[in-house]
């Protein structure tokens, strides 16, 4: 492996597991939260992000040189902020149904400190080529623990994977299955949330990730 | 000085470019969104009117009301949009109403109802409740509409809004004529009415003396008691000191007081027969 493609390579994994945003950083705790009610809702969310990372990441990259120091968080959000409102408005028009469950979430992804974080430490300093990796990377990352955290919760609080829509929602645990509304519910999320950093904080101490 | 002209610019650029590419996306969406909207919207009126031509918009305050006609220019049934006020926020909904007022429909097309509580708004055994009522029924909480527990408010205001709703269509477009009451004219005695307030139904009874209202009690309610003594006896007093019904209701229990006034004109309505 030339020098390079590992220098990619660990752009890339150290956002998914060693630095994952929400199970390491903590970053961006409202939009995991708020919309990891659902399993598609959580999916969707996470690819929102990721495009919106993606893209100012790239765009941020390339601009790292002209961009002042003094005014790079105001052009950061500015930029975030546009591709936020673009794919606000492409999801409206393309995935309604998406749209419809995100909600106020998608306006939000402005504020997502896993973006943000990642410019600022990373898409302003470094080269195109690796912002991109660097942003896929971490954009998986959040995906993985949007879903992961939504399944908890679609699981014990709806019994169902893949709905809400009655179409595609598979019922886990049969018709007289009482699921456990709490997790349903905003203070599910934190309970599902803390269960799962404890899990997920013990097999990185384990297996020495 | 040239480096505050250099930041200036520096963010003035950024803030271009990216009006700019929004301008165009937005270009290319809207019209994908309006015509979505629109197409779910007709799909909606296709279930509940088949095979209707055409409709008519008619817009009074805040609610909108479309005329549904069929090939022949008949009217076939009223589609309205309106909002109730919800636990969360609003809840836009359309109604769909027969040719004779009957409710065919309910369709909830926004809301924030907290989900797995407030969202039973939206199922099938909470809506068919109203499915065939009219301006006729009383649609109100406890009475011929079940409420929720948990979602009580969710509940009720739907509950609330639908009866509001179908009084507008009934009086606007069916030809409902409404009873003007004259207290004046009303023979003396002890009249006996009722109207919906938050809750329930509210029962109230009126005594009238030489073509004046003397006394008005409250027979029975269901309202939160710590919430209708705003409203009771206020109205009533406000009722008999002015000797008409348009007092202002505008208390810390405005239903539970509009309640009262309507169950008092109610009452004397009965009395005109």
């Amino acid at each position: 492996m030339s020098k390079e493609t590992s220098l990619y390579l660990k752009d890339f994994t150290r956002g998914i597991l060693k630095e994952n945003p929400v199970f390491v950083a903590l970053l961006g705790m409202c939009p995991l939260l708020g919309v990891t009610g659902f399993i598609v809702n959580g999916f969707g969310m996470g690819m929102a992000a990721m495009a919106v990372l993606v893209a100012s990441s790239l765009v941020v990259s390339l601009l790292r040189n002209y961009i002042p120091p003094q005014v790079r968080i105001p052009c950061f959000i500015a930029i975030i902020a546009t591709f936020v409102t673009v794919i606000d408005m492409v999801l409206q028009a393309f995935q309604p149904v998406l749209y419809e469950a995100l909600g106020v979430f998608v306006p939000l992804i402005v504020a997502n400190c896993v973006i943000l974080g990642r410019l600022e430490a990373f898409s302003s300093k470094k080269p195109v080529a690796r912002s991109f990796f660097d942003a896929v990377g971490a954009g998986i990352g959040f995906t993985l623990a949007l879903v992961l955290l939504a399944a908890v919760r679609e699981i014990v609080g709806h019994g169902t994977i893949l709905g809400p829509d009655p179409e595609s929602a598979i019922h886990l645990f049969g018709p007289n299955f009482e699921p456990m509304a709490l997790f349903a519910l905003p203070p599910g999320a934190f309970i599902a949330l803390g269960l799962l950093l404890a899990v997920v904080n013990m097999l990185m101490k384990r297996f020495n990730i | 000085m040239r480096d505050i002209i250099r930041l200036s610019l520096t963010l003035a650029l950024v803030g271009i470019l990216s009006a700019g590419l929004l301008t165009v996306v937005h270009g290319i969406t809207e019209p994908i969104i309006a015509e979505r909207q629109e197409e779910e919207y007709r799909q909606a009126l296709e279930s509940y009117f088949p095979g209707f031509a055409s409709f008519e918009t008619e817009e009074i305050e805040d609610d909108r009301f479309d005329l549904i006609y069929d090939g022949d220019g008949n009217l076939k049934g009223i589609m309205s949009t309106s909002v109730a006020m919800g636990y969360e926020g609003d809840i836009v909904y359309n109604l769909a109403v027969d040719a004779e007022g009957n409710i065919v429909g309910l369709r909830v097309v926004a809301h924030s109802e907290t989900p797995g509580i407030g969202d039973v708004i939206t199922t099938e055994s909470f809506k068919e409740q109203f499915y065939g009522k009219s301006f006729d029924d009383p649609i109100t909480a406890n009475e011929d509409i079940d409420i929720v527990s948990g979602a009580t408010v969710s509940t009720v205001a739907i509950t609330n809004s639908v009866r509001r709703v179908i009084g507008v269509i009934g009086e606007e477009f069916m030809g409902l004529e409404t009873i003007e009451v004259d207290i004046t004219r009303v023979p003396d005695g002890v009249y006996e009415g009722s109207a919906p307030g938050l809750m329930g139904p509210i029962v109230v009874s009126v005594e009238v003396r030489g073509g004046e209202i003397v006394d008005i009690e409250v027979l029975e309610h269901e309202e939160t008691p710590t919430y209708f003594i705003e409203a009771y006896p206020l109205i009533p007093d406000l009722i008999i000191e002015n000797q008409h019904f348009d007092v202002d209701t505008k208390t810390g229990a405005t239903v539970s007081a509009e309640g009262i006034v309507n169950a008092v004109e109610d009452a004397l309505a009965g009395a005109m027969e």
